[in-house]
C-alpha cells in the first residue's frame, strides 16, 4: 500500500488487487516498530536504508495525518533492546559496534547497564542484565498505518480490486494482462508485493522472489497505566495502554496459528523483563507468516525481460513504509534509481550460488 | 493438574452432562469442566443451589435440570467446577485457568457442549446503562431472586423474552410492557411450518400458556415495533420505537433485550473447523456428523453450540456424543452402541420437529442484523456501524480486515457480540452470501489469561524463542 500510494501522489492511476478475507497477511501481525537498532549488520546498505527510512517517518505521518485524517500515533523516542544474560549483553553490543564502524561511527546508541537502564525505565526486573539504546528507533500504531494507506490512497483517486488472487500474470507487446478471480485486466506496469505470493507471481514476469514464510508469535494484553516509553523488539505499550509482546521466529511453512507453547515463552520472558506483568491479563495472541529472503533484506527489482514489471518484498514493512512511498515508488514510475536499491536485487543470491 | 484423561466434556449444561455421565457409564474415565461453581449451564443454572426460586416461579422445564444433575452427581464423572477453558488445540491439549493457576491436560477425546449465547440485539442507545441482555436478568432472577419493582420493560422477540416475562411476574416483578419486534411477515413464513410442529405440540402449548399469562397480568404487549432506540441522558430513560408509522415513547429505568440465542462458537472457531451458514437461525453452525464427530479426530460436538434446539434436543445430542465418544475409545463395544444412538436418533427427530416453525417465527427483524450507522455494534472498542460501512468503502471485502482496521472484535470478548453483526452488515454491504463473508478468526485465549499463569506454563525443553535483531520488525 506504501508503494500504491507513492505512485498515486505520483499522478500515476494505480488499482491494487488485493486477495480474500483470510489470506496469509504479514501486515496483520506486525508489531509497529519503525526500527533501526541492530539491521545491516551483513549488509551496509541494508542499515543505511532502514535508518533513512526512520528518518522520513515523521514528515511522512504528518502527511498521512492530511491525506487520511488518522493519526498513526508515531513517536521515536528512542528503543531499547534489553538483555537477560551477560552472553546476549555481549552479542548485541558487538554488533552494534560492528555497525557503527562500518557506518564510520554515524550510528548512535549505549549500552546500558541495569541500574542506569533502571533509572530510564524503573519497571525491570532483577533478571534484567542491561541493554543497548539507540534514539533513532520509535513505533507506531501498525493497524492505524495501514487504514492511513487505504485511506490516503483512496483520496488520492487509487482503485482497490478485492476481487481475489491474481492467478497469471502475461505480459504482452505493451504492458501486461492480468486474470484476477473471473476478471481480465489489462495495465501498464505491474508492481509485484505481493510478499509470499510474489514467489509464484515472479517468474510470469521474469523476475525472482526467493521469498519463505517465517512464523512470528505475538500477544497483546489488557490496557494498563502508561509504563513503558521506550519500545523494545520484545516489548512495548501502545497509545492507549495496552501491551504487546513478541516475538518468536518459527520456521513452520504456511500456517500462522499460535500455540501455547510459544506464548507461555514468549510470556514468560516478559515477565522476567517487567514483573509488573505478571498480573496482566493476555486478550490476544496470534501468529503471521513473515515473508522472509535467504539473507532477511529486502528485494527490490525491476524486470530486464518484462520492461515495466518490478517487484519489491521485504520484511520490515512498517520501518520501510516512508521510503517505499517517497523513494522507491519514484524509482518504479520515474527511473529515478536511488541510492542503495541495487544492493537489493535478487542477484544477489545468484551470486551466491555461483560462489 | 496436568495428565492425561479418556473423556474431557467442556460445559456442564445438559448436553455436557448427558454425554459425560453416558460415557462414563460405559467404563470410560470422564473430566467435566465447567466454568460455573455448580453444574447446570445457562438454562439449569444454580438447580443445586437452596437459595434459587423454587419451581412455581421458575416452571416444571427448569426442575428437569435436577434429574440430570442427579445423575452426575451418582456417576464417576471428575466435575471440575469454576474452571475457565482458555485454549483447545486440535491434538486435543485442553488449557484452563483455576484457582489462579494454568493447568493443561490432555484428551483421548473432547466433547464441546459448551452452549449458546444471546444473539446481540444492537440498535442506538443499546449500550446506555440499564439496558441488559434479558439471559443476564434472568441470571439474577436464577441465583438471587432479584427482581426490579417498577420501571422494566422487556424487548425483542422469541420463545425465551416470554418465559423470562412470566417468570418475572410469577416472583413478584411489574413489567410496565413487553415490546415485541418479530416481524408481521414472519408470521405468514412460520404458518408453512405448522403442521410440522404440531407432531411435537408440548412447545406450542408451553408458547400459549405464558401469553395467557402475560394476558392475565394486562402487561401491555406491543407488536411488530420497530426502529428502537434507547435514550437517556447517561443512563437509560426510555424506549422509543415506531409501529403502523407513529412513534411512541415507554418510560423505563430497565430494559432487558432478546431476540434469540446462537451457538457459542468460539471453542470451534479457535480450533479452525468448518462452519456453515445456517440461512433460517442466521447463525453460524459448526460442521458435525450425526453422532456429533467432527474433522477433527476424537473431538465432538453436542447441545446448542453445534446449533440451537433447546435443552431437550441438547441433552439428547449429548448423549449421543457421550456414546459416540465412548465406542471410539473402546470402552462401549460397536454393535450395542449403534442400537442405543439409532434410539437416541429417532427421539431426537422428534424433539426437532418444532424447530423449523420457531426458527421462522422468531426469525430476527434486519434492523438488528445490520443497524443504523449510529449504533455501536463492537461494544469493547466502541466502532459503529456506520464505521464498519466506512471500512467496506474503503476496501474491506471480510470481517477479518475490519478488525485490522477499527480493532472491531479485538477486545476481551473477542467478537462474541459483534462478530454476527459486522459479517451481516459488510454482507448487506457488498451484496455478498454470509457463507461467502464468513466470519473473525478467532484467535486464543478465547477467556484472558494472566501473563503469570501463561509463564507458570513455559517449558523450557522447547525451542526458547529466538531473539534475532535482524528480524525486528
Amino acid at each position: 500500500m506504501a508503494v500504491a500510494l507513492g505512485l498515486q501522489q505520483l499522478g500515476r492511476q494505480v488499482t491494487v488487487f488485493d486477495e480474500g478475507d483470510r489470506a496469509f497477511r504479514a501486515s496483520r501481525g506486525n508489531f509497529g516498530l519503525v526500527w533501526v537498532q541492530g539491521k545491516g549488520a551483513k549488509l551496509t546498505d541494508y542499515a543505511r536504508w532502514t535508518r533513512q527510512s526512520a528518518d522520513l517517518w515523521p514528515a511522512f505521518a504528518e502527511e498521512l495525518r492530511e491525506a487520511a485524517g488518522v493519526d498513526v500515533e508515531l513517536t521515536q523516542p528512542g528503543g531499547i533492546d534489553i538483555f537477560l544474560s551477560d552472553d546476549e549483553a555481549e552479542a548485541g553490543v558487538k554488533r552494534l559496534q560492528g555497525l557503527s564502524a562500518a557506518l564510520d561511527g554515524d550510528y548512535p546508541f549505549e549500552y546500558l547497564g541495569h541500574n542506569a537502564l533502571k533509572r530510564l525505565v524503573p519497571e525491570i526486573g532483577p533478571d534484567v542484565v542491561g541493554a543497548t539504546y539507540s534514539p533513532m528507533d520509535g513505533h507506531l500504531n501498525p493497524l492505524y498505518m495501514l487504514r492511513a494507506l487505504y485511506a490516503a490512497f483512496r483520496r488520492a483517486g487509487g482503485q482497490i480490486d478485492s476481487g481475489g488472487t491474481v492467478q497469471q500474470i502475461e505480459p504482452l507487446g505493451t504492458g501486461f494482462r492480468l486474470q484476477a478471480g473471473g476478471n481480465m485486466i489489462h495495465a501498464d506496469k505491474v508492481v509485484l508485493c505481493a510478499g509470499l505470493g510474489n514467489a509464484r507471481l515472479a517468474p510470469m514476469v521474469g523476475l525472482d522472489a526467493p521469498v519463505e514464510p517465517l512464523r512470528g508469535q505475538v500477544m497483546v494484553c489488557e490496557r494498563i497505566r502508561p509504563f513503558l516509553k521506550f519500545p523494545s523488539v520484545q516489548v512495548r505499550q501502545v497509545g492507549e495502554g495496552a501491551v504487546q509482546i513478541g516475538d518468536s521466529h518459527e520456521d513452520v511453512g504456511f500456517d500462522d496459528a499460535s500455540t501455547p507453547r510459544v506464548i507461555s515463552q514468549i510470556a514468560h520472558r516478559a515477565v522476567r523483563i517487567y514483573p509488573l506483568l505478571e498480573h496482566v491479563r493476555m486478550v490476544r495472541s496470534w501468529g503471521s507468516l513473515r515473508v522472509m529472503s535467504p539473507d532477511g533484506h529486502p528485494i527490490y527489482d525491476r524486470s530486464v525481460q518484462c520492461p515495466g514489471a518490478s517487484l519489491v518484498t521485504c520484511h520490515s514493512g512498517v520501518t520501510l513504509a516512508a521510503a517505499h512511498a517517497k523513494i522507491l515508488a519514484r524509482w518504479i514510475a520515474e527511473d529515478q534509481q536511488p541510492e542503495f536499491v541495487e544492493s537489493f536485487s535478487a542477484k544477489r543470491f545468484d551470486v551466491r550460488q555461483v560462489a | 493438574m496436568t495428565g492425561r484423561v479418556q473423556l474431557a466434556v467442556i460445559g456442564a449444561g445438559p448436553a455436557g452432562m448427558a454425554a459425560a455421565v453416558e460415557a462414563a457409564n460405559c467404563g470410560a474415565s470422564v473430566v467435566l469442566i465447567d466454568e460455573q461453581p455448580a453444574p447446570g449451564g445457562q438454562i439449569y443454572r444454580a438447580i443445586t443451589s437452596a437459595a434459587r426460586p423454587g419451581k412455581a416461579i421458575l416452571g416444571d422445564d427448569y426442575e428437569n435440570g435436577a434429574k440430570l444433575t442427579d445423575t452426575l452427581a451418582a456417576s464417576t464423572v471428575d466435575h471440575w467446577t469454576a474452571t475457565t477453558v482458555w485454549q483447545v488445540t486440535p491434538e486435543r491439549e485442553i488449557y484452563m485457568t483455576r484457582d489462579g493457576a494454568s493447568h493443561r491436560i490432555t484428551a483421548d477425546a473432547i466433547v464441546i457442549a459448551n452452549g449458546a449465547t444471546e444473539r446481540p440485539m444492537p440498535f442506538p442507545g443499546w449500550t446506555l446503562p440499564g439496558v441488559m441482555t434479558a439471559g443476564a436478568g434472568q441470571i439474577l432472577l436464577k441465583t438471587a431472586g432479584l427482581v426490579p419493582q417498577a420501571g422494566l420493560v422487556l424487548a425483542g422477540s422469541g420463545p425465551l423474552l416470554f418465559l423470562i416475562a412470566a417468570q418475572y411476574l410469577r416472583a413478584g416483578g411489574a413489567i410496565e410492557a413487553l415490546v415485541e419486534t418479530t416481524p408481521r411477515s414472519n408470521y405468514r413464513t412460520a404458518l408453512r411450518h405448522l403442521p410440522g410442529a404440531l407432531r411435537t405440540p408440548g412447545y406450542l402449548r408451553k408458547g400459549l400458556g405464558l401469553l395467557a399469562e402475560l394476558r392475565k397480568h394486562k402487561v401491555r404487549h406491543v407488536k411488530t415495533a420497530t426502529r428502537l432506540q434507547a435514550v437517556g441522558d447517561g443512563r437509560l430513560q426510555a424506549l422509543r420505537f415506531s409501529r403502523a408509522g407513529r412513534q411512541h415513547e415507554i418510560a423505563c429505568t430497565t430494559l432487558m433485550l432478546h431476540i434469540g440465542v446462537v451457538p457459542n462458537v468460539q471453542i470451534t472457531r479457535a480450533l479452525n473447523l468448518p462452519h456453515d451458514w445456517d440461512a433460517l437461525q442466521r447463525c453460524w453452525r459448526p460442521r458435525r456428523d450425526a453422532d456429533g464427530a467432527t474433522e477433527l479426530d476424537g473431538i465432538f460436538l453436542a447441545g446448542d453450540g453445534a446449533g440451537i434446539g433447546g435443552a431437550v434436543v441438547a441433552e439428547l445430542e449429548g448423549r449421543i456424543a457421550g456414546l459416540a465418544s465412548a465406542r471410539a475409545l473402546g470402552t462401549l463395544e460397536t454393535g450395542k452402541a449403534e442400537a442405543r444412538l439409532a434410539a437416541e436418533r429417532s427421539r431426537l427427530a422428534q424433539e426437532m420437529a418444532p424447530r423449523p416453525f420457531l426458527d421462522a417465527l422468531y426469525a430476527p427483524s434486519p434492523e438488528f442484523l445490520a443497524p443504523p450507522d449510529d449504533t455501536i455494534v463492537c461494544r469493547c472498542e466502541e466502532v459503529t456501524a456506520g464505521q464498519i460501512r466506512s471500512y467496506v468503502g474503503l476496501g474491506c471485502i471480510g470481517p477479518n480486515q475490519t478488525k485490522s482496521f477499527g480493532r472491531s472484535g479485538m477486545g476481551p470478548c473477542q467478537g462474541r457480540l459483534c462478530g454476527l453483526t459486522v459479517s451481516e452488515i459488510i454482507a448487506s454491504e457488498t451484496a455478498r452470501p454470509m457463507a461467502e463473508v464468513g466470519y473473525y478468526r478467532i484467535r486464543p485465549p478465547i477467556k484472558p489469561v494472566t501473563l503469570g499463569e501463561l509463564a507458570a506454563l513455559h517449558d523450557d525443553q522447547a525451542a526458547a524463542a529466538d531473539r534475532s535483531l535482524e528480524n525486528a520488525s
